[in-house]
């Protein structure tokens, strides 16, 4: 197993497999994902790129393949630790440092939006109430949303709610985020604002993996683009590349219709 | 058969109306601790069952370190002990009678040989280790009903809600505890209010054991008067004034919260 000594992630021969490997999800996907990456995974639906983003955290467990998050296969149960002890591998240490954005928003419709934002930092990670508190206003101003601190989410437009659980995520420091399709799920009038803040979020160094349909926000914003298939990576590059120099037939048909 | 109710036969049974308060403030207090214990042990029945603990679990690796198909040993592999006990508990509660189960734990648990209670008086009415008996073995039966009733509660809940707390690194039972819990609690409200309106009628039958609720005071009242209809019929009046009020404050809240979930 070679390592790649200067990559946040690095997936290696990762494969999911459904019904005894009737369905492959994800069929032997390998990718390195450096620091400060804004790497946007596009393709039909059905072609694995939700799969290989929620294996990342390993919301979804890989039937086989490994994945190294800073420098720890976390897809192993049990690893070697720094004086050489084998231990249990604890899955939530590591998946503090990725935030996760989904799709249908997944805020805790019983907690305000301040609670939803201090909850893990004050039960994880036992930050003090207040000062959780204060970080989670200072991350509301930053999206424009210091006035909804007190609302329920089911007081929120969608657009309101994926800004809460984008700062939700982001008051874990993580070192990198993870978005599922987090803007298919919104009204067209509010997609602007969720990836106005995505966008002001990769500025500003953030590592981040995006699976969208968003083709304008993949151009402007990533700097990699992985075009997925039938749970394989058919093609990897710039954005200029991929767009405008696509090599894949697939991918040249897929263009073709979403351009 | 004229004279089976009386106006006299009635005013006799009056002259019981403290004993009657008396079994009223036991069957509230019944179904009340049996409502709390019966939810506390249904929680610890419904995580058993929904518990992911399967000791064979290797045995679903063949030796390639690929899961196995399907065969003999993938089956075993999948055994969870404790999801299998609990089960065993809840079908055996539910598919026998609660006098039976009321009639074991008093006269095999709260025996000489087993558990001795001491004897006192509570409130200067109720019998302690009368009461006591009649708690546990209609908490044990009610928390089998109440078992599936949350559990039907917790899988209600979106499991992006889980995802979402794990991804934030909140550990299994924290995520039950802050989010999971919470949230199905409130769903299963009103049918846990349900089950309290069902407890205080089944409580009518730890009369038998000795606790000394309505349907004692029924007893009392016969064994004194030699009347039975009368006290009967009073009895009849208590629950019903206990139990309709109930389910219809229930319903109500029960209308109004469905309504909340609309938006």
């Amino acid at each position: 197993m070679e390592m790649c000594a200067d990559c946040l992630i690095s997936v290696q021969n990762l494969k999911k497999h459904f019904n005894h490997g009737e369905i492959k999800a994800l069929d032997d996907v390998s990718v390195d994902i450096y620091k400060g990456d804004v790497m946007v995974v596009i393709g039909p639906s059905g072609s694995g790129k939700s799969t290989l983003l929620r294996s990342l955290n390993l919301t979804e467990e890989p039937t086989d393949g490994s994945i190294i998050f800073n420098g720890v296969d976390i897809t192993k149960k049990k690893i070697r630790n720094s004086s050489g002890r084998v231990v249990k591998l604890n899955i939530d240490k590591h998946r503090q440092k990725m935030g996760m954005v989904f799709q249908h928003f997944n805020l805790f419709p019983h907690k305000t939006v301040l609670d939803n934002m201090i909850l893990a930092p004050v039960k994880v990670k036992k930050m003090n109430k207040a000062e959780a508190k204060e970080k989670a206003l200072a991350l509301l101003k930053r999206v424009g949303l210091e006035d909804r601190a007190d609302a329920y989410p089911i007081q929120l437009s969608g657009g309101q709610k994926q800004r809460v659980a984008i700062v939700r995520a982001l008051m874990m420091e993580p070192e990198v985020m993870l978005f599922d399709e987090p803007t298919s799920a919104l009204d067209p009038e509010m997609v602007g604002e969720v990836l106005s803040v995505m966008k002001e979020l990769a500025n500003t160094g953030m590592t981040m993996v995006v699976v969208t349909h968003e083709m304008g926000f993949a151009k402007e914003v990533g700097n990699r683009v992985l075009f997925m298939d039938e749970g394989k990576i058919l093609e990897g590059g710039s954005p200029e590349d991929v767009f405008d120099h696509p090599q894949n037939a697939r991918l040249q048909d897929f263009l073709s219709k979403v351009l | 058969m004229g004279n089976l109710i009386t106006a006299s036969g009635f005013e006799k049974a009056f002259q019981y109306a403290e004993r009657f308060k008396e079994g009223l403030i036991v069957t509230v207090l019944l179904a009340l601790f049996t409502v709390i214990f019966g939810f506390i042990l249904g929680i610890i029945l419904a995580i058993a069952k929904m518990s992911d603990f399967r000791p064979f679990r290797f045995l679903s690796v063949d030796r390639n370190g690929r899961l196995r198909g399907k065969g003999f040993l993938l089956t075993l592999s999948k055994i969870n002990p404790i999801a299998f006990l609990a089960s065993c508990y809840v079908e055996i509660i539910r598919s026998t009678p609660v006098l039976v189960q009321i009639m074991i734990i008093y006269f095999g648990l709260f025996n000489k040989h087993v558990i001795v209670l001491p004897k006192m008086m509570l409130f200067g009415f109720i019998r302690f280790e009368r009461f006591v008996p009649g708690v546990v073995a209609l908490s044990m039966n009610s928390a089998a009903y109440l078992c599936e009733i949350i559990r039907s509660g917790i899988q209600s809940i979106d499991g992006g809600q889980s995802e979402a707390a794990r991804s934030l690194g909140l550990s299994k039972s924290k995520t039950m505890l802050h989010i999971i819990l919470p949230q199905a609690v409130r769903n299963i409200l009103p049918a846990i209010a349900n089950e309290f309106v069902v407890i205080i009628k089944e409580s009518a039958i730890a009369y038998t054991i000795g606790v000394p609720d309505i349907m004692a005071a029924v007893n009392d009242v016969r064994a004194a008067t030699f009347t039975i209809m009368e006290p009967l019929l009073i009895a009849t009046a208590i629950y019903f004034c206990l139990c309709f009020p109930t389910s219809k404050i229930i319903a109500y809240f029960e209308r109004r919260m469905s309504r909340g979930n609309v938006r």
